[in-house]
């Protein structure tokens, strides 16, 4: 089936449009990290990689990087299950006060993170556990966690009632139906869901900022606490690093689960 | 390879300097009770400070020479100085250890932390008896907070807008020229009192009658003024968004350093006059807390001063110091009596209480 | 021994012993209080945020004493009645859910082509071009990628320069509210595109051409067919991204010039600036009020089950 023009051009333009918006700031902020100046500029000032070199010397930096990857990693480990359950609760079954469920696990978006932050600093300070890396993994699941349910109840347009209800009839228990007829179904989900969850965990800096101290900082916090009086090419080199990092990661999941894995139907 | 060879040499010179500090103790008279009974020494201690040349210069003048002289080692936490707030709060009320051993905070933050009892006195330090008056906080019992340096928010501008000479007066910000061209403090922070005077008020007045300054300000209103934090001044000034702003000094002097074109003066109205300081926060075990005030005792040497205040380009509070190059005379360096005339210094005691009012009228008029 | 064993896997043994045990825990009688299991964990996690939220409520009950800085002992709702007496809050109010609503209907409008063509392109390669596109800018964090857009949109920036070449004076694109709209849109698109994607998975590709072959254009069978078959996917959307930007701190803060300030900056204010944590509390009870009413009619709308499209097949 080939497109008509007006439909492929109409597309395109919009998809060209939000192609340039996506990768503009990230152009310039690679760009600028190269520069040899001593501050960001586009285009950049001479080449050199002496900021790449700074960064690269700063223990402290890769003592953060390294946190923030046990909180991302925490985040999603806690948001799989819980967020895969709850999204195929809602999507599967007929809940009481479903309404004003939903408003209650939107709260996360609804409570300005300033918010989140003082009530969870204040409660994880009663309970004794701030100072540590493990709460702020949590808290960055707990702000997310919607985009984990509903990357969930989005795919569960896949999961056929029927196919299920034929598992049983053929004597499967509810168990075994759940782990080779659910869960199958609704793997799209899941995985784009708990990309989503480590990507954001991994730069989440507003709420940390409340839960972290100086021994237990986190890498977007860092960043954010550095642009005080001039913002200085290191960051910038500091973003395409992480950048880099997170192509490797989607290299690899592609080579190993295949990126197409959420987007095709079964 | 040359970076290697740069660092080395830094920390050779950082050593050196370290060896005159140790003698600057020694001097103070605590080095030598090295061998009585001194409490326990910590690995290391937590200092929250401003990032960029705020705490490289703390570093090179305090925090360093004081891990040389001790050993124990300084962590620079840069969270900003109005988010440690609510968390050493937050901290003290819950019966916590508080996240940081020594607040670098506003004079104005600091009293307000002095006021809700959070905060550790000071009066025993043995340099205080060096210092000069600014040391003391004004209108606070004894030592909650030492200040340690006093800054000035100066009219900052771009030479090249004004091919005549530097700005006069604050009556500036509402030529037409300068149209989005001028930037002031999210919540106008610096700028209340010289806007008092150039609209026509009273200092006097402050803060019982202050619609000379609001009516200023509804006037600067219009020009479309920026408003940000320092980041954003230098970003702007970079960029080529405004040409004026009311910034303080050491933030114009850092992007100036960087290559920025920039300059400043102290417009007829006057600037203000302020002062940051240290404080240790309650809660913390006792002999952390004896070698935070060591390091607070430290700071207020003339050795340290001398480094750090050079970092930053402000005037101390211990006699004596020698002025960075060129500011000697700037009148974002005051010393002198003299020098304060121009300047602008309203009570803490009254600001605290009143700033949030004016940070909300300035922000109702600004967001209107 | 070891015919038992392929006979008998150790997986197939786990997995019986598991249904044993739940048999025994849960017999079938209580199947109706499955789902409510399922949703359990979740409703434990947020009741953090809740029991956080209790806290900041608490607060929001004693105004500052501004001699001593701590919560006056009494309960009072004197920083209710402060904040709706102040016009300045309704201004901000308003400015936030106009913003919140002007950038969920953009990134929609936008989001779709792209979740489209990255759904129904046959090329795998174009497919994981877009699907990266979207997910690098993630990497470069808000802030950074904020002060990425100063550069670009500043008066010496690169699109004033392109300006330039076509003849146009320098213009101010910046520090005003379309720069904070569109800072928030291009944040947001990632996230539509995201849970749009899936909705649009799910609509079979037969029923478009089925549609075409019966005579609709383009347009008709996208405004009768594959529009209608998405609204899951765009209610999803729409409410992740109307959410998000109403409480959203980082993009006005930066690209407003500090004069476009949404609800959270003046939350902000409040708890950081002037240490008034009764007033910052109860500005954020409010928003989280004006935001849970808005999701709440949203679902009302379209029916809280809208995002259940397995159950709606039944």
């Amino acid at each position: 089936m080939t497109a008509p023009l007006s439909k492929s051009i109409v597309i395109w333009v919009m998809v060209g449009l939000v192609l340039l918006t996506l990768s503009a700031p990230t152009v310039v902020v690679l760009g600028a990290s190269f520069t040899s100046g001593n501050i960001i500029v586009f285009p950049p000032n001479g080449f050199s990689l002496q900021w790449y070199g700074k960064i690269a010397s700063d223990v402290g930096l890769r003592g953060a990087f390294m946190r923030s990857l046990t909180v991302a990693a925490i985040c999603t480990v806690i948001a799989i299950p819980v967020g895969t359950l709850a999204g195929i609760a809602l999507a599967k079954y007929a809940i009481k006060f479903e309404r004003s469920l939903q408003v209650y696990l939107l709260l996360p978006f609804t409570i300005p993170l300033i918010g989140s932050g003082i009530g969870l600093m204040l409660l994880f300070g009663q309970m004794g556990i701030l100072g540590q890396i493990w709460p702020i993994g949590i808290a960055c699941c707990v702000i997310n966690l919607p985009f984990m349910i509903w990357a969930v109840t989005a795919s569960a347009a896949n999961l056929d009632p029927d196919l299920e209800l034929a598992a049983a009839n053929c004597g499967a228990p509810p168990i075994a139906t759940f782990f080779h007829v659910t869960l199958p179904a609704v793997m799209p989900g899941v995985i784009s869901g708990s990309l989503l969850m480590f990507i954001l965990a991994l730069n989440e800096f507003l709420v940390s900022l409340l839960l972290t101290d100086a021994r237990t900082v986190t890498l977007p916090v860092q960043i954010y606490n550095s642009i005080r009086s001039i913002i200085t090419p290191d960051l910038a080199a500091i973003s395409v690093v992480f950048i880099a990092c997170a192509a490797i990661i989607i290299a690899l999941l592609d080579r190993l689960v295949g990126l197409d894995i959420f987007l095709k139907s079964k | 390879m040359t970076k290697t060879k740069s660092t080395y040499a830094l920390t050779r010179r950082r050593f050196l300097g370290s060896a005159a500090a140790l003698g600057g103790l020694a001097a103070t008279g605590w080095t030598g009770q090295a061998f009585a009974q001194e409490p326990e020494k910590p690995a290391e201690i937590i200092v929250r400070a401003w990032g960029g040349s705020w705490v490289a210069s703390l570093q090179a003048g305090v925090s360093d020479p004081f891990t040389a002289a001790t050993g124990i080692a300084v962590r620079h936490d840069l969270t900003e100085d109005n988010e440690i707030q609510p968390k050493v709060w937050a901290a003290v009320a819950q019966g916590r250890i508080p996240p940081i051993h020594i607040n670098w905070d506003t004079t104005t933050n600091a009293t307000k932390s002095a006021l809700r009892g959070v905060t550790e006195d000071l009066s025993d330090l043995a340099n205080l008896a060096n210092t000069t008056e600014l040391a003391k906080p004004v209108g606070l019992e004894g030592y909650p907070i030492v200040n340690t340096y006093g800054y000035v928010y100066v009219l900052a501008y771009r030479p090249s807008a004004f091919p005549e000479g530097a700005p006069t007066s604050l009556q500036v910000l509402l030529d037409p020229k300068f149209k989005g061209r001028i930037a002031l403090y999210n919540d106008g922070i610096g700028f209340h009192f010289p806007a008092q005077v150039a609209g026509g008020g009273k200092l006097e007045d402050i803060p019982d009658n202050m619609d000379a300054a609001w009516s200023f300000i509804e006037k600067v209103k219009e020009q479309q003024p920026l408003l940000g934090e320092d980041p954003d001044f230098t970003n702007w000034f970079q960029n080529g968004e405004i040409d004026l702003a009311v910034t303080i000094s050491t933030n114009a002097r850092e992007a100036m350093k960087n290559g920025i074109e920039l300059a400043w003066t102290v417009p007829e109205e006057g600037s203000k006059f302020e002062t940051d300081g240290l404080w240790i926060p309650k809660g913390l075990p006792e002999n952390e807390l004896y070698w935070a005030k060591q390091y607070i005792n430290f700071a207020i040497s003339k050795d340290a001063q001398q480094v750090w205040l050079d970092g930053l380009g402000l005037p101390g509070v211990v006699p004596g110091l020698t002025p960075p190059e060129g500011l000697a005379g700037d009148p974002s360096y005051p010393t002198e009596p003299a020098d304060f005339e121009r300047l602008i210094r309203v009570p803490t005691a009254i600001q605290v209480e009143h700033e949030s009012e004016w940070f909300g009228k300035f922000k109702a008029i600004m967001q209107g | 021994m070891r015919s038992y064993r392929t006979a008998y896997p150790f997986r197939w043994r786990v997995m019986d012993t598991l249904e044993m045990l739940a048999r025994v825990l849960w017999p079938n009688r209580f199947s109706g209080a499955v789902p409510y299991l399922m949703l359990a964990p979740a409703v434990l996690l947020v009741l953090l945020l809740v029991i956080g939220m209790a806290q900041i409520a608490d607060s929001s009950l004693h105004v500052l004493d501004r001699s001593t800085f701590l919560p006056s002992a009494d309960f009072t709702l004197a920083n209710y009645q402060t904040a709706l007496r102040q016009p300045l809050y309704w201004m901000i109010i308003w400015r936030s859910l106009l913003g919140a609503a002007v950038v969920t209907l953009l990134s929609l409008i936008f989001a779709f082509p792209y979740a489209y063509l990255m759904v129904r392109t046959p090329s795998a390669l174009l497919r994981k071009f877009l699907l990266i596109a979207l997910f690098l800018p993630f990497f470069i964090g808000q802030v950074v990628r904020a002060y990425g857009w100063l550069i670009i949109l500043g008066n010496q920036g690169v699109m004033n320069e392109m300006l330039g070449w076509v003849g146009i004076e320098p213009q101010r694109l910046l520090f005003n509210y379309p720069a904070v709209l569109f800072g928030l849109v291009q944040y947001m698109l990632p996230f539509a595109v995201l849970m749009l994607a899936p909705a649009i998975t799910a609509i079979p590709e037969e029923i478009e051409s089925a549609a075409s072959s019966l005579g609709a254009n383009w347009w008709r069978t996208f405004t009768h067919v594959i529009l209608p078959m998405s609204k899951p996917g765009l209610v999803g959307a729409g409410l992740v991204v109307l959410t998000l930007s109403l409480t959203d701190f980082a993009m006005p803060a930066v690209l407003g010039g500090g004069s476009q300030d949404f609800i959270a900056n003046a939350i902000y204010d409040q708890f950081f600036r002037t240490s008034d944590q009764g007033m910052g509390a109860a500005l954020t009870l409010f928003l989280v009020g004006i935001g849970s009413l808005v999701v709440g009619v949203i679902f009302t709308v379209f029916g809280a089950g809208t995002l259940a499209m397995g159950r709606g097949k039944k």
